[in-house]
């Protein structure tokens, strides 16, 4: 009896994950669809012609190369800032009580909560009063609010699931504090931390709320020069761009895989 | 055990934190404060402080905007956890490590596509005008109708939260222990119940992680209900949205984030206290 | 500004648009230094077009184009808070965008001393501060009218009532609390006896509108309305023009601008002159060059958008804009603006609460 019910779970299980592989592939299709339209508007699918006319678009017009290099330049420092901050928060999380954990963590998740364009206003406003006028430094701040939550909660994720008993052994048998984090906790929580730097690089790029209301007259990033370059007709130069960026991630994740194997450098868990 | 002071790890974060957040944040709250005269651009600074923006959102129509947000956040939330854990099971116990590494690419690479672009995508292939509609309606399910819209929206969701949760999970399944199931199971358990008692209650921390993730998500998406909502099914953040525009009605923007804010942590908060509470009881 | 006024202006300026009397002189008659660079917020696609293109044709004003992003409310938070000491030399906008500056006393006043081709521009239909003074340069108009596509609308509209046409479900695109000024909701009002000082009418209608399930969706932003009429989602539309004219380019769109009974609202778009900035000098000058008849001409071919200097010539796309003084009277219905923009706040706060949860 137990074992048809779990034959029958396991089944619907794997229907349920054919159908949200389809559910999740069938967007990434019609983008690379919209990216190759023909046509000058958004119209119904499928298109009735194709072409590159986006892709040259966007690489013919200086004004989004130039919020590329912003957005690349933004990702990256908000990237590393976060991630080293998400790590230092997430053992000191790790280490405190779970009543402070349990308020930490939530205070800690709350930029996420609010509405971008809400925190986009509220650090304009701040930052003006600071005199702070600066685009890129505005921009800056704004990106680290909304990529740390993810850093942190991430790389708490990986701190927690390992076993205590791990880094206590290693302890016991006289190792520093410092060398058990780096031999231990480190490896083990690569998973974590990598999420979360992957979570805090897009949620950077592909911010547009928070950006909109930081940018200055010549720092702007790719997502705000694609979103206000249009007025009234859909553009799908913007369809373009997301393809171009899934292209590279994919070939980078290749490259990876061919080089040094993938699996390395996600990390593995204790158990996998 | 010797232990470093935490405090001083909480430093980076607490400062980061408090000038680029809650400080702007206090600001936004004192604006919600004040009165707001057609035609301005926010409030006047020196306006004495008035309890009217709030009053004001004591409207039954309110309450349900706030109400259908919650619930649309919610079931998206839940969904997604329960595909996505599927998804990183599968992933991390059943695939080979090559398999592992095509799954953790191709979600990775989904996170790159951008949210609007993503919702466009979905908007033509599920919308009013999209090749489903046929299918749709031989279901006597009309793409029109408030119903649907509210599916499409939580779709619009799910599609952002699988990929996030799944990449969350897998951090967390990859430490479970498989003898423990296999334990359980010799003991005569069957394997749903084994996973029911064992490893779900192991996954506790990455479960917690990758719904408070998605709520975060669905409850502050914007660009999503925009689209997908065709202006008709509202998320709070919507009506925001709508104070921050032309008419600049800032106090009124500020006061409906701020009980937006304050609902939303409560439940974070309790969320959490309530998955460890249980761990510990 | 009383009604009358303001009516009698507008249908000077379409009544003479339609002539071509274009080749004025070029210039301004106070040159700046050479190649000022000044900065200015415009709109992006076919509008930052036609600017560059304008720029190309005087070498006194290097201009660094900063777009809108998203509709032109969202400069304003920008504005006030880096003020007193704006980025921008001038920021492109419109009555509802004006309105805003204005009351904060952001502009600088303009006269025909500053900006000679005023002149040329019916002086009712310019913007007024609190003291009487003119405080923006109008440069074009554009209406905000109802209209569908030919191709895919299952019926013809010849009047309001048609809105509620059961064929229609589904089928209406309906601007939403922050576009279009609400001024479609007017358009109801005035359908039903009232107007924009006598709502009630307007909600009337617009709750029978709502429940009858014709509106498929509530445009809220400038891409949203001609993104659901080119991808046939729906086919009919109560819009303002650059959303129709995105729509018009690739589909035959028929617009109601001339139709009894449906009445076509027309509104400016020009340019907001910010203090406190070092080059008021060039910035004049270069929007004085801006409005000059050629390069009203050449603006309104590229823009889309028909002109106001009376010396310059409507393209021949934009004649559903150019009105004769009678059927300006007979069609066009010109608002309060002073009632119509106080009332913005009060009007999506009501949508909110009595219309959205009808839809």
């Amino acid at each position: 009896m137990g074992r048809k019910i779990d034959d029958l779970f396991s089944g619907l299980g794997r229907v349920m994950n054919g159908f949200i592989i389809c559910f999740l592939i069938i967007p990434l299709v019609v983008t690379s669809l919209m990216a190759f339209d023909a046509r000058p508007y958004l119209g119904p699918l499928p298109p009735p012609a194709l072409s590159t006319r986006w892709f040259s678009k966007f690489f013919s017009d200086d004004y989004f190369l130039r919020g590329l290099g912003v957005s690349l330049e933004l990702a990256l420092i908000s990237v590393c800032l976060s991630v080293c901050i998400g790590v230092i928060t997430a053992v000191a999380l790790d280490r405190s009580n779970s009543r402070a954990r349990e308020l930490m963590t939530s205070l800690f998740l709350s930029p996420l909560i609010v509405p971008p364009v809400v925190t986009g206003f509220a650090i304009l406003i701040f930052l003006s009063k600071l005199g702070v006028v600066n685009g890129f430094a505005r921009l800056l701040c704004g990106h680290l609010i909304i990529t740390i939550p993810y850093t942190i909660r991430a790389t708490l994720n990986g701190v927690l699931g390992i076993d205590k008993s791990l880094t206590e052994a290693a302890l016991t048998l006289g190792a520093r504090e410092r060398h058990a984090f780096w031999d231990i906790t480190f490896p083990l929580a690569r998973t974590g931390i990598l999420c979360g730097g992957i979570f805090a690089f897009v949620v950077s790029l592909d911010d547009v709320a928070i950006s909109i209301m930081l940018t200055d007259a010549k720092t702007y990033t790719l997502p705000v020069a694609l979103v206000s370059s249009m007025r009234a007709n859909f553009d799908l130069t913007l369809a373009a761009v997301s393809v171009l960026l899934m292209g590279l991630t994919l070939a980078l994740i290749f490259v990876l895989e061919k080089t040094v194997g993938l699996n390395q450098i996600i990390g593995q868990g204790t158990f996998r | 055990m010797k232990r470093a002071p935490s405090i001083f790890f909480y430093l980076p974060a607490s400062v980061v934190f408090s000038v680029f957040f809650w400080l702007p944040l206090g600001g936004l709250l004192l604006e919600s404060f004040r009165p707001f005269t057609p035609g301005r651009i926010g409030a006047v600074s020196d306006a004495p402080l008035t309890l009217a923006n709030y009053e004001e959102l004591l409207t039954p129509s309110f309450l349900e905007f706030f109400m259908q947000t919650l619930r649309i956040s919610l079931f998206a939330s839940l969904v997604g956890l329960v595909f996505s854990f599927t998804l990183a099971y599968w992933i991390t116990r059943r695939m080979s490590p090559r398999g592992r590494a095509i799954a953790v690419g191709f979600f990775v690479s989904l996170m790159f596509l951008s949210v609007l672009v993503r919702t466009y995508a979905l908007e033509l292939t599920f919308g009013a005008a999209g090749p489903f509609r046929a299918i749709l309606l031989s279901f006597g399910v009309y793409p029109n109708s408030r119903g649907y819209i509210e599916v499409l929206v939580a779709a619009g969701l799910l599609h952002y939260i699988v990929p996030l949760a799944t990449l969350t999970l897998l951090t967390t399944i990859q430490n479970v222990d498989p003898r423990l199931f296999d334990a359980a199971q010799t003991l005569g358990a069957p394997g749903w119940r084994a996973h029911l008692s064992v490893t779900l209650p192991l996954c506790r921390d990455g479960l917690l992680a990758a719904f408070l993730f998605s709520f975060a998500f669905s409850i502050s998406a914007f660009v999503i209900p925009m689209i997908l909502g065709k202006g008709r099914v509202l998320f709070v953040s919507n009506l925001i949205y709508n104070r921050f525009s032309e008419i600049a009605d800032f106090p009124s923007g500020a006061a409906i984030s701020a009980v937006l804010f304050a609902v939303s942590i409560t439940i974070v908060y309790l969320t959490t206290r309530y998955v460890n509470r249980r761990e510990a009881g | 500004m009383t009604k009358l006024t303001r009516r009698q202006a507008l249908s000077a300026t379409v009544a003479f648009g339609g002539v071509s009397m274009a080749g004025g002189l070029l210039g301004s008659p106070r040159p700046a230094a050479a190649s000022t660079e000044i900065t200015a917020v415009e709109w992006g696609g076919d509008v930052v077009d036609a600017m560059k293109q304008i720029e190309a044709k005087q070498n006194q004003v290097k201009v660094n184009w900063v777009l809108h992003q998203g509709g032109s409310g969202a400069i304003l938070p920008k504005i006030k808070a880096s003020w007193p000491h704006p980025e921008y030399d001038y920021v492109s906008g419109w009555e509802g965008s004006f309105n805003g500056m204005v009351k904060e006393d952001w502009l600088v006043p303009v006269t025909t001393q500053t900006v000679p081709n005023l002149a040329d521009i019916p002086q009712k239909i310019i913007v007024k501060n609190g003291k009487g003074e003119w405080a923006a340069v109008p440069r074009a108009i554009g209406g905000i009218y109802c209209a569908y596509r030919k191709d895919t609308s299952p019926i013809e509209i010849k009047s309001i009532d048609d809105l509620f046409d059961t064929r229609l479900k589904g089928k209406i695109c309906w601007p939403g609390p922050t576009q279009a000024m609400m001024l479609p909701l007017v358009a109801l009002a005035l359908h039903g006896g009232g107007n924009e000082n006598n709502m009630e009418p307007g909600w009337a209608l617009m709750k029978k509108l709502a429940q009858s399930g014709n509106i498929g969706r509530v445009g809220v932003t400038d891409t949203d309305f001609s993104t659901s009429l080119t991808s046939g989602e729906t086919s009919v539309g109560y819009y303002s023009e650059p959303q129709l004219t995105a729509v018009a380019k690739s589909f035959p769109v028929v617009r109601l601008t001339k139709q009894e009974g449906v009445p076509t609202f027309l509104y400016q778009s020009g340019f907001a002159i910010l203090k406190n900035r070092p080059n008021l000098e060039a910035t004049l000058a270069f929007v004085n060059f801006c409005i000059s008849p050629e390069m009203s001409t050449l603006y309104a071919e590229v823009a889309g958008e028909a002109p106001l200097n009376v010396k310059a010539k409507t393209p021949d796309a934009l004649k559903h804009l150019a009105f004769t003084p009678q059927e300006f009277d007979k069609y066009v219905y010109v608002p309060d603006f002073n009632v119509v923009l106080s009332q913005q706040d009060a009007w999506s706060k009501r949508w909110e609460s009595e219309i959205a949860p009808l839809l």
